[in-house]
């Protein structure tokens, strides 16, 4: 099945060498008649990789589930004991009130980033198909450079441009007359400094986006367009009822995949200022990180991780379910 | 060469001899063993004593040290790690705040019967206290240092200081003169004070007769929000205020950047350090080692030294280690008087040793060594851990005090709040 499968999505595509998929789909359907282990043998045959990937992303998701119902400290975990508390590391978690603050937090974070990032990425790659060749090649490769920039070394970056005496941002705000900054701290506040967070993060995700968008838009014949100009379409029109209807769906994946990643943001906020001040820009992440690795609560951590996962999925319900629809109405 | 070979051969027959007899006594334990694995801290134990006691201990009893240093960073993530395999290290180096967590967790051998053999008549008051819970020692003391203040001698008596201050009161006034002999230089800092030197707030609210927290009936109540703590919060923000014709930020600890770093620069006249901080200061800017000296940090009563943070390591013994009694053999050599005396020289407060004479041969040393019996340490409770590794709550407090984000009020209430709803 998933083989007949595979070449009937991918043949449209035209990616797929047309000589190929006809002899294992015939092939599969002289096989159809034979016995049971000729029908297993597709199964069989996908089995070790599915194995494989089970391994590998399932058993830490499952491990992760099981973890959040145990008691799970230092000790236990040296000592190799399994202490089952049932519900006790949820309701420690759901009865802080400051979890709500950092989940209520953590959210308007990830939709401010995600809807900067999706926006300025979809903004250069509308840009990138009416640039010269020479200009947009330019812009590609400024962005791959950015794209392969290691986070840590550019979050370091942009520490040394807020930085409070020396930062080059203040000191090109007081040459233009902005006296008030100088020394201005950027990281006073919890909202000041997860704002600059988010620009970092933008900033890393926009090359990926534009890229992904751009090659979407490439795919979009120029008969359209120059239909639409015939038509008399303004650019705003061209945009709505050309480029929108067939980036749309793509423009919907990688929205849902930089809410993931934005979600889960870790490292970038650490390393800025530990998620203070004050613990003002603390997010689910960082908290997860005080109670497991901090003060070694791997259970409480667990259930943290959990509880993510849950948000995670109500704020991509949406999607998910037309992930899920889209897949059965192949099936 | 020959003669301390000699020397090494006696101690090693006399460790033999020593522990033998306390090996005699104990059952189980493997005698099998081949090899113990040993983990340092990066920057402890000088490489020269390290290679003489390793060499030592390999040839008195036949076994190997699979010695291994490991960086601070992430220290406590590969603990865990490690302490949870089925082959974990004999012997590991925990930072004195770090232990009693580590203890309570039962992941600590208990050496209270052998501690006679690690010496334990000598043993620094402070750092004894950080191993002990409920009576009972979870591991050896090693090291410990202590932060004095450290000072460019040139730029001092340039200044019209002769003496080094020995009160609060001189010192202000000395960051004050300093501040004015190089009024001409706009990145001067007298001291160069980062807004979340803990550590020596620590120093501040004790020489105030505050304290971070008490415990009462077994219970721990942070105790920031009192008068003395309070004074001691006062006492930081009126050094923060006079030291540097730069504000330096106030969200900054003494690590980000490196303070040794910012001294190498030359453009500072003191800082609250540890020796290795000026020894990396030296390292950038050579001409630094004859210009500089120590003294300890003065308390608000002329003459006497303030109380200090004792920080420091203790070796312990792992729970599930399989080679103990081997373990225990390599920490009572190094905890003979020979060792120690090699710590004390390589510029450390030797944690079995009460004998500081190799220490207090440079000025440094001599100003630790003088305010060392003074040391304290942080609550000795297994919560304390998750207050320091996590979000502090006094550098949150002195961020915000500083900055003005709150009154000195609200943030010593919210940070003893803090300590309390972390450690209760």
């Amino acid at each position: 099945m998933t083989a007949v499968e595979t070449t009937e999505t991918a043949a449209p595509a035209g990616s797929i060498p047309p000589a190929l998929p006809p002899a294992v789909t015939g092939g599969a359907r002289k096989r159809r008649r034979g016995g049971a282990f000729d029908r297993a043998l597709p199964y069989l045959l996908l089995a070790p990789a599915l194995i494989a990937i089970l391994w590998l992303i399932g058993w830490p998701v499952v491990s992760v589930f099981v973890t959040s119902f145990r008691q799970l400290n230092l000790g236990e975990l040296v000592r190799g004991e399994i202490v089952w508390t049932g519900f006790d590391n949820y309701a420690t978690v759901l009865q802080d009130e400051r979890f709500w603050t950092v989940s209520l937090r953590t959210v308007v974070f990830t939709a401010a980033v995600v809807g900067a990032s999706v926006g300025m990425g979809l903004g250069i790659a509308l840009l990138m198909r009416v640039l010269t060749p020479w200009v947009r090649i330019a812009l590609q490769i400024a962005m791959l450079c950015a794209w392969a920039m290691p986070i840590l070394a550019s979050t370091t970056v942009y520490q040394w441009m807020f930085d409070q005496n020396y930062g080059i941002l203040n000191k090109t705000l007081v040459q233009l007359g902005f006296d008030s900054f100088a020394g201005y701290s950027w990281f006073s506040s919890g909202t000041s400094t997860l704002s600059v967070v988010g620009l970092l993060i933008v900033w890393q995700a926009i090359p990926f986006l534009a890229f992904s968008l751009y090659a979407g838009l490439v795919g979009i014949p120029r008969d359209l367009y120059e239909a639409a100009g015939i038509d008399g379409a303004t650019g705003w029109q061209t945009f709505r009822a050309v480029t929108w209807p067939e980036i749309r769906s793509l423009l919907m994946m990688v929205t849902f995949l930089s809410t993931l990643w934005d979600f889960k943001v870790f490292a970038q906020i650490w390393v800025f200022r530990e998620g203070g001040p004050s613990g003002e820009s603390t997010t689910l992440a960082v908290l997860q990180y005080l109670e497991g690795i901090a003060k070694s609560h791997f259970g409480v951590a667990a259930a943290i991780s959990v509880l993510m996962m849950v948000i995670l999925g109500l704020i991509t319900f949406q999607y998910l379910r037309r992930l899920l629809q889209t897949e059965e109405g192949k099936i | 060469m020959k003669g301390w070979r000699g020397l090494a051969a006696g101690a090693a027959a006399l460790a033999v001899a020593v522990t033998g007899c306390g090996t005699s006594t104990n059952s189980g334990g493997s005698t099998e063993t081949k090899e113990i694995t040993v983990w340092l801290m990066d920057g402890s134990a000088p490489t020269t004593l390290t290679d003489a006691l390793n060499k030592e201990f390999e040839s008195a009893n036949g076994i190997k040290v699979k010695y291994e240093v490991q960086k601070w960073t992430g220290i406590q993530e590969k603990l865990t790690t490690a302490l949870a395999s089925s082959t974990p290290p004999d012997i590991i180096e925990l930072g004195n705040t770090q232990t009693a967590s580590f203890a309570d967790q039962g992941t600590l051998a208990d050496v209270t019967a052998d501690a006679s053999q690690f010496n334990s008549g000598e043993w620094l008051g402070g750092l004894k206290d950080s191993l002990t819970l409920n009576g009972k020692q979870y591991g050896v003391p090693f090291y410990a240092a202590n932060r004095t203040v450290i000072y460019r001698t040139d730029l001092l008596q340039a200044a019209g200081v002769a003496q080094p201050p020995t009160s609060r009161a001189e010192w202000l006034d000395a960051i004050n003169k300093l501040k004015a002999a190089n009024a001409s230089n706009p990145d001067f800092q007298a001291l160069y004070l980062p807004g979340q030197s803990w550590y020596f707030l620590l120093s501040l609210i004790w020489d105030e007769g505050g304290d971070i927290a008490k415990q009462d009936g077994g219970k721990w109540t942070g105790t920031l929000d009192t008068p003395q703590a309070k004074a001691g919060f006062e006492a930081y923000k009126a050094l923060y205020d006079a030291s540097a014709t730069k504000k330096v930020p106030a969200d900054i600890d003494e690590a980000k950047p490196q303070q040794m770093e910012v001294f190498g620069t030359g453009n500072v006249g003191m800082m609250v350090g540890l020796p290795w901080e000026l020894a990396g200061a030296v390292k950038a800017k050579p001409d630094l080692k004859d210009k500089t000296a120590a003294f300890p940090i003065p308390s608000k009563k002329a003459g006497s030294a303030a109380p200090v943070f004792l920080g420091g390591s203790n070796l312990a013994i792992p729970a599930s280690s399989k080679n103990a009694d081997a373990a225990k053999k390599y920490l009572a050599l190094l905890s003979s008087k020979k060792y120690q005396d090699m710590l004390a020289e390589g510029g450390a407060v030797p944690g079995t040793s009460k004998d500081t004479a190799k220490l207090a041969t440079n000025a440094i040393g001599k100003a630790m060594a003088d305010s060392s019996p003074n040391g304290k340490v942080t609550p000795v409770t297994p919560k304390w851990a998750a207050v320091e590794a996590g979000q502090n709550p006094l550098k949150d407090a002195l961020t915000a005090y500083l900055t003005g984000a709150k009154s000195l009020d609200q943030a010593t209430k919210d940070a003893s709040e803090a300590v309390t709803k972390a450690m209760g």
